[in-house]
């Protein structure tokens, strides 16, 4: 008992077992493939099946009414193999190549996709003709890829376009030939090696007969020169430009991550938040994704010509796609337009920069503490408690630099952007103890920039004689980043003493002081304010920058007597006599004398 | 050996087209005839090899067809020649004896 399957052939209804429909079925499909891009390819096709039911309703009756494999086989060799016949119908350029591959027998094996075996278009499985390997390890390779970023799903998609489908005789062969392992290529390189030296000798053995009497063709000479640089440069360019096309998918792959792991965050790089930060910079939701839209076509679209040209260069497809190449630079350009109206937008957001100051009062002791506390941010890569640990992270994130943002995020889940904070201590025009915080951002109009600053938070504190600083402002999310900046000063009146903790390192920022000593330095002490500025009270041990940079210049005027100088910058104007000094910067005027 | 083959197949395809025309100009006929008078000559093998030449001479031109209900099978597509068609086998009818001749000539020496 075997089982039946009905099928219509030419509208012929045939029950037919199930092994022989397997065949008819492998049969008609390979000769339909053999036909698939030919002229009147549909016709040819129909044709054949009128005649292959013709033929099996010549083996059937009322008595035998199912369609044997024996008789399947009858029609199959009556009709003939396909390699047998299809080739009639094949162009010239493609009978040309077949014959070439026919004659010579280590054949150029082509990559083509393979869509007689294809899970989707046949690349792997193509790919794996290439190289001769099972295609399925391929799959799995590509499979694995796609959970970085989509990086598999990507190189797929290229592949797809650019490599062509195997469609006739030629292709098919082209694909199946000779497998490309190292045998082979080693013996491609050595036959290219050989050309090359028979040339190179052919060349020498003309040079020597134009030495022998060169009068005769020196035109030939030349043009002997330029074929011998020709040659030489097309050997060297064939092996460059596969090296260029290898570099150009490796690189493509590279930016391909970088770009979208930047981007949605599949990270491999630390804070690397980019779709964040587009969200900070642009006004609302439809920007954003305009935003991203536009940067995925601007940067992405280069990078998938490259892996492309790539590909294309290293596997020789012939192909090039002017479709594609159309329809890549009108994405790109669309990308370009989008950033171009989204960045002229964006900017009118950052027209005026507004400062809110804002008082903080300061129960006055004698001698105040300073201390740094340690901005709690619920981003657990970023906090670290114990802040004399100087691993990377810590170091990086307690480090100052005006333009230093982080983005943390909430225990909502929100992101919010943190800067840091700078503290400056000045003389207090009053005999009050002054804390001022100035808060400044930027927006399209004042008002709008005003609200922007008003809304930064920061937090100072005072228990007993103790002031606590945030080492961080926080500037939630909806406000956007617009350059928000954020300065304390504390106004200190003559003859109140601050201690600064060893914490403040990172937080104090270029305060003036009689000794010049830099912020580091200025930690662990305590200070006292004077007519003149801060000064030191327990810096005894401590080189100070001044004495420091005084030792040196005594020694330059050993050599060249050139204590004098004037220096104006953004600090304000410094001038140096060898009797006397004029400082004149944000803290006031001062002179000094040196006079006995 | 395989050359040997590979040479005649060659050389049945050449005529092939000579030959279809040829049987078309007694009457028209469809596929399954064709082959069968191909086949008593031994000029075609495989029947496959038939299709897609009756389409590509259709598609140039040189034939014409017609559907006719078989009272057994499927429709039947009869073949026919057209003018060109017509025309074009003189010429080749001309040319191949000027071939044959040649060819005999050559062979003979």
């Amino acid at each position: 008992m075997n089982k039946t399957v009905t099928i219509n052939i030419s509208g012929i209804i045939f029950h037919i077992e199930e092994d022989a429909y397997e065949a008819l079925s492998k049969y008609l499909s390979t000769i339909k493939s053999y036909f698939s891009n030919t002229d009147g390819g549909n016709e040819i096709m129909s044709d054949i099946e009128a005649r292959i039911a013709e033929m099996l309703q010549n083996k059937t009756n009322t008595v035998k009414q199912v369609v044997l494999m024996s008789d399947v086989e009858e029609v199959m060799n009556s009709m003939g193999k396909p390699e047998e016949f299809a080739n009639d119908n094949e162009s010239s350029h493609e009978k040309q190549f077949e014959t070439t591959t026919n004659q010579n027998n280590s054949g150029i094996k082509r990559l083509f996709r393979d869509g007689d075996s294809k899970v989707l278009g046949g690349v792997c499985s193509g790919i794996g003709h290439y190289f001769g390997f099972d295609p399925v390890w391929l799959r799995i390779a590509l499979l694995l890829l796609f959970f970085f970023a989509g990086t598999g799903f990507l190189i797929y998609l290229i592949l797809w376009i650019a490599v062509p489908e195997a469609k006739t005789t030629a292709e098919k062969l082209a694909m199946k030939g000779e497998k490309a392992d190292i045998n082979n290529i080693s013996k491609t390189v050595k036959e290219e090696a050989e050309q090359l030296k028979k040339r190179m000798e052919k060349y020498g053995q003309d040079f020597k007969n134009m030495a022998s009497n060169h009068s005769q063709a020196p035109r030939n000479a030349v043009e002997k020169t330029v074929d011998f640089i020709t040659d030489i440069f097309t050997y060297l360019g064939k092996a460059i430009l596969k090296i260029i096309a290898t570099l150009m998918v490796i690189f493509g792959i590279l930016f391909f991550l970088g770009l979208s792991g930047s981007i949605f965050g599949f990270t491999f790089i630390e804070n690397a938040s980019g779709s964040e930060w587009i969200d900070l910079f642009l006004l609302n939701r439809t920007d954003f994704y305009l935003g991203i839209l536009g940067i995925i076509l601007f940067v992405g679209i280069p990078i998938i010509m490259l892996i492309y040209t790539g590909v294309r260069l290293l596997f020789k497809l012939p192909y090039n796609n002017r479709w594609i190449n159309l329809t890549a630079g009108i994405f790109w350009i669309i990308g370009l337009t989008i950033l171009f109206f989204l960045g002229i937008k964006t900017s009118t957001d950052f027209n005026i920069t507004a400062k809110n100051r804002e008082s903080i009062e300061v129960i006055p002791h004698d001698t105040l503490i300073l201390t740094m506390h340690q901005t709690p941010i619920n981003n657990a890569e970023m906090i670290e408690s114990d802040e004399d640990q100087v691993d990377d992270k810590s170091f990086k994130f307690n480090y100052r630099s005006d333009n230093d943002y982080t983005i943390g995020i909430d225990e909502n889940h929100q992101t919010y952007l943190i800067g840091h904070a700078q503290l400056n201590i000045i003389k207090s025009q009053s005999n009050q103890i002054e804390l001022v915080v100035i808060k400044e951002a930027k927006g399209k109009d004042k008002l709008a920039a005003n609200e922007r600053a008003k809304n930064i938070s920061y937090t100072v504190s005072q228990t007993d004689n103790t002031i606590q600083f945030d080492n961080l402002f926080k500037v939630n999310n909806a406000d956007k980043f617009r350059f928000q900046d954020l300065k304390v000063i504390l106004k200190l009146p003559v003859g109140k003493v601050v201690y600064l903790d060893n914490s403040l390192k990172n937080l104090i920022y270029d305060i003036e002081n009689l000794t010049n000593t830099y912020d580091g330095d200025m930690v662990n002490r305590r200070w006292k304010m004077t007519e003149y500025g801060l000064a030191c009270v327990d810096c005894e041990g401590l080189v100070s920058v001044k004495d420091h940079n005084k030792q040196n210049e005594d020694k330059d005027s050993e050599d060249e007597d050139s204590k004098e100088m004037v220096n104006i910058n953004v600090n304000g104007v410094n001038v140096k006599a060898n009797d006397a000094k004029v400082k004149i910067d944000s803290t006031g005027v001062h002179i000094q004398t040196n006079k006995k | 050996m395989i050359n040997t083959e590979n040479t005649k197949a060659q050389m049945r395809k050449g005529v092939l087209e000579l030959c279809i025309l040829s049987i078309l100009s007694q009457g028209d006929a469809y596929p399954t005839e064709i082959i069968e008078k191909l086949k008593e000559t031994k000029l075609v093998v495989v029947e496959g090899t038939l299709y897609p030449l009756l389409t590509r001479l259709k598609n140039t031109g040189l034939l014409n067809y017609r559907w006719e209900e078989s009272a057994s099978g499927p429709p039947r597509k009869y073949y026919m020649l057209t003018e060109i068609g017509t025309s074009y086998l003189k010429e080749l009818h001309l040319s191949w004896y000027e071939l044959v001749d040649a060819v005999n000539k050559t062979i003979k020496k």
